[in-house]
């Protein structure tokens, strides 16, 4: 009896310890377990198993899929036909339409569909009322343009293959093998991607159910074979699907669609965001040091997500980019079904006598959706950014956001009151910060009902709005797809009465809960809801809201608290019949352009660019705002995972991309939340964000020396607002990415091919390698060339292709000028970006070692659609043997002289040129047109650069002029 | 007035021809007007050897390292400790992280007060009126602004409003008059009261002295009288038998209680376990409000909870717990159930009864005093409390007694009156006359209150209790920088004395809630705003004629200067 006295103290005292260390450190990590791994998937063991037998078979590996030649056509730029795919031994086969197209871009589309769904001669399980076809609506939602078929493309059929040769110049050329089936793209005499080339096609055909496995299971006849079914088909995952305690009745039953592509010679893919890993993708089968489980596609609230993982996260784009020296290739996998995709890299040497010389790697990827068609985009670049224009050509380029949008955001979740928010505004003002937006999240709201304002904390968002209006500054409020189910809320009413609202698999209206507790969704896939959505919005519909309101949408995957995976069902039935399954990850952009669309028309007459902020997205989402990565951690790892991701998404053609500052969950250190605003400089998209039980932590809070080092962070980003509003306008018209990473600027820098921790800001020069771990006082900087560097801050030079260690105390950002480029910038503080819109430039000319350099700004009004009518200025500035020209590169409309004129006081206000040659010491005036100007030449302490002085020019910005040095 | 506007037009455009000592350059304030005399030249202010030619002066251009040549633009406004740095030759480390000499534009706001505002706030295209109410700081038109001069509307409208709270602050300062007699009359009212009770603390002291030497002289008397042992060893060892039967049932009793308190404690350590599992993995992005208060509720529980080690007290236990004759502090019964034998005592009193009166009294005297020398020196066994007490010494100790208690309650008092007294009130003891006075306001979903020396409150809208955001523990002092509003609530900007209220009621993640009261003056007592600057950390903003202080008319005057 003591003995055990005694041991239930010791276990005691292990317990309450166990319990304290729970209480204080609150271990935040990611609940695996509400998530699928590749095994708890169906149709991802399936096409895991199919590959791991095509390996097992190797060259006797049968591939059962055959295009018949006598049923192909070409015309106008499409190869038409038919796939036999042999399902037994009997030889019976289904017919599997194809459809290849050579598109007048240069890009090559392949479709591959089943016939029997196509003339809906199936049926279904359990009276479901699911659509009967593949779906084939991805295109409507994500394709806005470049599908002309080419003119110039041509083709050439014998009795094994067909090849076409299209692209430019007939550049291109694809290889149709017909048995079995397969494509080699080339450019010139070069095979770049390769698809079915592993033979891994794998066309799930419907089959009804049928109960013949019964008789297998008795009496332990295990060795008895099945002949309908091969012997290693496993048809346990076929049917009904568990996880997590919720069934999917699958009434289409397996249905999968999956492809090998293969880019010999490759050694780095990018791409298919969201995953929080590095920009150049890792393997994914097994080896040391890879993930274990293929990327995953499919779209979900992920809480407390993991960082280097290859786990699903909030949205998905299926654009992949491979990449070698001096090539660049892409694929687009258009299904909106969960994806998942395997990457492996196998180094195979050229030639056996070589002895590794020449060896070269393929990366080899396997893409399988749940449901849909095959349906793949071949981009043959041969430059990374003919590939991203090119896949922005068909899924359209970046909104050209409104100014303020690219300016800095202050958020939390969440502001109290209507006071509260008139209180930050204030003293971002009185210290002197600027900020353009400050966010409501959802507590604004009358008890989670959306359109509504809390009545006690918000009696008066008019006022609110109106202080917020007199320095240009904005607010956005959140608005998601989750509607109350409630009594007395007219919106929920009006979903229901409109049935406007998503399905289960019963036909009846869905009810899950978030947010409101117990909640309907809007289905945007319906025209419909969208007009209603629209209606909403209007100023006399939305009470309390006004033309300095702007929308974030959130919880958009949809994210559903008690659903599967926080989603919703995958039998759930959307507009037209579609299953949830079928459109899951288009899901989140459907509501993200119904809000845009409704901030289009709030009011008559009203012309403003909308500005809706999103966190679920797919391929076509940057056409409607920018997104932001989820709720990251206030962690030093989570501060070093965001470039990465949004390197990855900016060469996904979603640039309009950037990570909380901060960090959401948990209090940053106040050196983590300095190093932050610094890093978030240089995000597209910049606002700092804070959980709701979080300590406050506006930059006015930190105390010195940290505000005022944050501060001098947030007007870094400020006076280069003219360089990153540049950089969105090239991305809104050609799809570069704003922040670029080195093997886009130096495709054939080989060393530079996975750096993701530093990159350029759009095309300046400006290479920024932010600091993102503890106690940092300098950072390795690579530099990719031969060019002079200079430090942004005081022109100290660096010069030589290779890591050079840059000074990084804490008020410090490594940002180096390459030389050669010209910087326009605004050095005058302001309260809002909206007040800096008169405000004289700074030109800042970075002398190349050639002594040239060259630049572009682009101003419009920043906030209406009057640029489409040539509202704008558009200048190109050339420094060349001492003169330094500004020309216009703009195209005239027919508002260009009417804006020019709103323009015309708007100034140079200096010229700084860094890395100023000797002999203009002697200088006291320089030649500006007719006039002349006053100049200094300042020589530089050693190691920094001389730097030569154009004092007040007067110069208007939007007129063509030249200075003569 | 006019005339004198045109010249300065004038001197502004053709320099250095027509100077005027009026014509400061615009922006510059009048404590700066000496540096810019010069008709012809400018000296930057804190850079003696850069010299520029008048006409640099307000050209939109920055030529001062210190931003001295552009006081009435925003030219210079890159010239900060906020904003990134820059090369800036002449400056003190070269860069442009430097505060530039001017405190803003001079805004001379005629027919009001004037005022500086922000370089950066110059030319915005924003109507600044509440610094500016003259709009000249938006001289530039940009983006087509138009700022009329307001002073005159503004100013009547100040006045009005100025006027309104001069009246307030004679009722606010006539309050405090009346709060300062209060508080006066309080101290000199407790300080009688104490006088008073020491008086009476003196008293009782001599007294309980006096009763003590009494009760003192009875007992010891009373000790040195011999007690026979009545006791019989028959009886003795019955009560040994039935004593160890009693304590055996006791001791089983406890071991069973042992266990039961075992079980019991498992029971606690699991469902501690559990709910500490359920709070790290909950998911709070969920942030329902059921899971959150159950969560919250655990989080105090954890907090609260002492960890007491109760090793040796398990121990003792543990020891009492064994049998007697296991145990080293054990009984040994068997020495209690036999007979014992006869005492050297008992033959002393024996022996007595042989010798003759006189000598029998004397020696009785003597051994009387011998037994309470040997029980005063700890030899002998003091039997006062074996047996029952006589009654004169009952009566002199329970004398004895009241007094002394009458005499420590009394100098508990007094130390409580004293500890009052020496307590600080604030300024001039004035928060003395508030004390146990209680302020609340409507905030939102709240309302909260205030009591002034003791605590402060939350009290939410949407039910549930109330929740202690702090008790009073000092005063202290802040530099705040608020806006007053047209009806004279708000703090304002300057050193404000602050009430600190600290350890509330813990907090979700966070601190014990706390909260800083900082105090302006107003007529009445007033909650004027609580914000939750940080996590459960508060704010509040109160208006009290306590803290108003006669105004010496110092900013008034400067102002009429201008008039």
């Amino acid at each position: 009896m003591h003995v055990s006295s005694n041991l239930s103290v010791q276990r005691t005292a292990c317990l309450v310890l166990v319990a304290l260390s729970c209480l204080f450190t609150p271990a935040i990590s990611v609940k695996y377990e509400n998530f699928k791994t590749c095994d708890q998937a169906g149709f991802c063991k399936r096409n895991r198993q199919y590959a791991d037998r095509a390996v097992a078979a190797g060259s006797s590996w049968d591939v059962p899929y055959q295009i018949s030649p006598d049923t192909l056509s070409w015309k106008n730029g499409l190869l038409q036909g038919t796939i036999l795919k042999t399902i037994n031994e009997d030889g019976e086969t289904v017919r599997l339409p194809i459809t290849i197209s050579f598109l007048e871009s240069g890009s090559a589309r392949v479709v591959i569909d089943e016939e029997k769904r196509q003339k809906g001669e199936i049926g279904l399980r359990h009276n479901s009322k699911a659509k009967k076809q593949r779906y084939n609506e991805a295109e409507s939602w994500a394709i806005v343009g470049g599908l002309a078929p080419s003119t110039t493309a041509t083709e050439e059929r014998d009795a094994k293959k067909s090849v076409v040769k299209y692209g430019k110049d007939g550049q291109f050329e694809a290889v149709i093998t017909f048995t079995p089936f397969g494509i080699d793209f080339k450019r010139g005499a070069i095979t770049e991607v390769k698809l079915n080339d592993r033979g891994l096609l794998n066309v799930e055909h419907w089959r009804p159910k049928t109960d013949k496995l019964e008789p297998e299971k008795k009496g332990g006849e295990e060795e008895t074979p099945v002949l309908e079914v091969p012997a290693q088909e496993d048809e346990s995952t076929w049917w009904d699907e568990s996880f997590g305690g919720s069934t999917d009745s699958k009434p289409r039953g397996p249905e999968s669609v999956g492809l090998d592509i293969t880019f010999p010679g490759y050694s780095h893919v990018y791409g298919i965001p969201e995953h929080s890993g590095p920009l150049s993708l890792k393997e994914t089968r097994a080896t040391e040091g890879n993930y274990q489980d293929p990327y995953r596609l499919y779209n979900a609230d992920v809480f407390e997500y993991i960082i280097d993982s290859p786990m699903t996260l909030y949205g998905a784009i299926p654009f992949m980019q491979a990449h070698r020296k001096d090539s660049t290739v892409g694929v687009f996998w258009l299904n909106a079904a969960e994806t998942w995709i395997d990457v492996i890299k196998e180094k195979e040497a050229h030639n056996p006598l070589s002895l590794g010389i020449g060896s070269k790697t393929d990366t080899k990827t396997h893409w399988f959706s749940e449901s849909g068609l095959v349906d793949v985009f071949v981009f043959l670049g041969p430059t990374p950014k003919d590939v991203t224009k090119a896949y922005g050509e068909l899924t359209g380029y970046t909104q050209l956001p409104q100014e303020f949008a690219i300016a800095y955001h202050q958020c939390r979740w969440n502001y109290n009151t209507d006071e509260d928010v008139k209180d930050v505004d204030r003293k971002m003002s009185k210290h002197q910060i600027p900020y353009d937006v400050i966010w409501l999240d959802i507590e604004y709201t009358h008890e989670k009902e959306y359109f509504t304002w809390d009545p006690l904390n918000f009696p008066n968002p008019t006022g609110m709005l109106a202080q917020l209006d007199q320095s240009e500054r904005k607010l956005v409020a959140i608005i998601d797809p989750h509607i109350k189910n409630t009594n007395n809320y007219h919106i929920v009413d009006e979903l229901k009465k409109k049935g406007l609202a998503v399905h289960n698999k019963d036909g009846n209206i869905y009810e899950g809960w978030c947010w409101p507790g117990s909640s309907h969704w809007i289905d945007c896939f319906n025209p419909a809801a969208i007009t209603w959505w629209k209606s909403l919005f209007q100023y006399s519909a939305f009470k309390g809201s006004a033309d300095n309101l702007f929308i974030w949408n959130d919880m958009n995957e949809p994210s559903v608290f008690n659903g599967p995976e926080t989603t919703m069902p995958k039998d759930n039935l959307h507009y037209g019949d579609w299953e949830h399954r079928d459109v899951h990850n288009i899901n989140g952009m459907t509501f993200h352009n119904a809000t845009y669309q409704a901030l289009l028309s709030r009011k008559k007459g009203e012309h403003k660019r909308p500005f809706v902020l999103t966190r679920s997205f797919y391929s076509g989402s940057q056409r409607l705002g920018a997104m932001w990565t989820g709720d990251n951690e206030a962690k030093w790892d989570h501060l070093a995972a965001a470039f990465p991701m949004i390197l990855n998404l900016g060469i996904a053609g979603y640039p309009f991309a950037g990570a909380d500052v901060g960090g959401f969950f948990g209090n940053p250190e106040k050196e983590l939340l300095t190093r932050w605003y610094q890093a978030g400089a240089f995000y597209p998209f910049f606002r700092g964000h804070a959980h709701i039980d979080t300590r406050r932590r506006e930059p006015y809070l930190a105390g010195e020396p940290y505000t005022g080092i944050i501060s001098r962070a947030l007007r870094l980003r400020y006076s280069l607002l003219p360089v990153w509003y540049t950089a969105f306008h090239i991305a809104s018209v050609d799809g570069t990415p704003i922040i670029r990473p080195h093997f886009f600027e130096y495709p054939s820098d080989e060393t530079g091919f996975a750096t993701d921790d530093q990159f350029f800001i759009g095309s300046t020069g400006l290479l920024v390698h932010p600091v993102v771990t503890e106690g940092a006082e300098s950072v390795e900087m690579y530099i990719p060339d031969t060019e002079v560097y200079y430090d942004y801050f005081d022109y100290k030079g660096y010069e030589g292709k290779g890591v050079h260690t840059i000074e990084a105390p804490l008020d410090k950002t490594p940002l180096l000028m390459q030389g050669g480029h010209i910087i326009p910038r605004k050095d005058r503080p302001r309260r809002s970006s909206g007040l800096m819109k008169f405000d004289p430039y700074t030109i800042v000319i970075v002398l190349s070692i050639a002594g040239t350099a060259t630049g572009e700004l682009y101003v419009d009004d920043g906030d209406s659609f009057d640029y489409e009518s040539g509202a704008y200025i558009h200048r190109s500035f050339d420094f060349e043997n001492g003169v330094l020209e500004s020309k216009n590169i703009g195209v005239k409309g027919k508002l260009t002289d009417k804006y020019l004129k709103t323009m015309k006081n708007v100034g140079v206000e200096k010229i700084i040129v860094v890395g100023a040659p000797l002999e203009w010491k002697e200088k006291t005036t320089v030649k500006v047109g007719k006039t002349e100007a006053s100049v200094e030449y300042h020589a530089g302490e050693p190691d920094k650069a001389p730097w030569f002085l154009v004092k007040k020019p007067k110069i208007a910005i939007g007129e063509d002029w030249k200075i003569e040095i | 007035m006019k005339r004198i506007n045109a010249i300065v037009l004038l001197s502004t455009l053709t320099a250095p021809v027509l100077a005027a000592d009026s014509a400061r350059p615009r922006g510059v304030g009048p404590e700066f007007s000496k540096f810019y005399k010069d008709v012809e030249s400018f000296t930057c202010i804190s850079h003696p050897s850069i010299k520029l030619s008048r006409t640099q002066i307000n050209d939109d251009y920055c030529d001062c390292p210190d931003g001295s040549d552009e006081p009435g633009t925003a030219a210079c406004t890159y010239l900060s400790t906020y904003s990134p740095p820059q090369p800036v030759p002449g400056a003190p480390d070269g860069t442009s992280n430097i505060s530039i000499a001017l405190p803003g534009f001079y805004c001379k706001n005629r027919g009001h007060i004037p005022n500086y505002i922000p370089h950066q706030f110059v030319n915005d295209g924003v109507c600044d009126y509440e610094i500016c109410c003259d709009g000249s700081e938006e001289y530039d038109g940009v983006g087509g602004i138009k700022c009329p001069d307001k002073c005159g509307e503004i100013g009547i409208e100040w006045k009005k409003l100025d006027e309104i709270k001069q009246k307030s602050m004679s009722v606010a300062l006539k309050k405090k008059e009346e709060m300062l007699k209060t508080a006066q009359e309080l101290k000199a009212a407790l300080e009688t009261t104490i006088s008073k009770t020491r008086d009476e603390v003196e008293n009782l002291q001599v007294r309980a002295d006096d009763l003590e030497r009494k009760y003192n002289e009875i007992e010891r008397r009373e000790r040195g009288k011999l007690v026979q042992s009545k006791g019989k060893g028959s009886k003795v060892t019955v009560l040994a038998g039935l004593a160890k039967q009693r304590v055996e049932q006791l001791r089983e009793s406890l071991v069973s209680v042992v266990e039961k308190k075992n079980a019991l404690k498992q029971r606690v350590e699991e469902l501690e376990y559990i709910l500490a599992t359920f709070k790290e993995e909950r998911n709070p992005n969920f942030n329902d409000e059921g899971v959150k208060r159950a969560v919250k509720a655990w989080e105090d529980y954890a907090a609260a909870k002492v960890e007491s080690d109760e090793s040796a007290q398990d121990r003792d236990i543990e020891d009492i717990s064994k049998p007697d004759h296991e145990s080293d502090d054990g009984i040994n019964w068997a020495e209690w159930e036999t007979e014992p034998e006869e005492t050297d005592v008992d033959a002393l009193y024996k022996f007595e009864e042989y010798l003759p009166v006189s000598l029998r009294e004397w020696l009785h005297k003597k051994l009387v005093d011998m037994r309470i020398m040997l029980v005063e020196n700890g030899i002998l066994a003091d039997n006062a409390n074996s047996g029952s007490e006589s009654k004169t010494v009952t009566t002199s100790r329970q004398a004895f007694q009241s007094v002394k208690d009458e005499h420590s309650s009394k100098a508990a008092s007094l130390s409580q009156f004293e500890k009052d007294l020496e307590k600080d009130f604030g300024p001039s003891d004035v928060f003395r006359a508030l004390t146990g006075h209680c302020v609340s306001t409507d905030s939102g979903e709240y309302e909260y209150e205030l009591c002034w020396m003791d605590k402060t409150m939350q009290k939410s809208k949407k039910g549930g209790g109330n929740t202690g955001m702090g008790k009073f523990v000092r005063f202290d002092k802040l530099e705040v920088d608020e806006e007053i509003g047209a009806d004279g609530k708000g703090v304002g900007q300057g050193e404000r004395i602050t009430m600190m209220y600290e350890n509330g009621q813990h907090c979700w993640n966070g601190p014990n809630r706390q909260t800083t009261v900082v105090l302006a003056c107003y007529e009445k007592d007033e909650i004027w705003k609580v914000v939750e600057q940080e996590k459960c950390m508060y704010r509040m903003d109160v208006g009290t004629p306590a803290v108003c202080e006669k105004q010496t008319s110092g900013k008034k005057a400067e102002g009429k200067d201008e008039l």
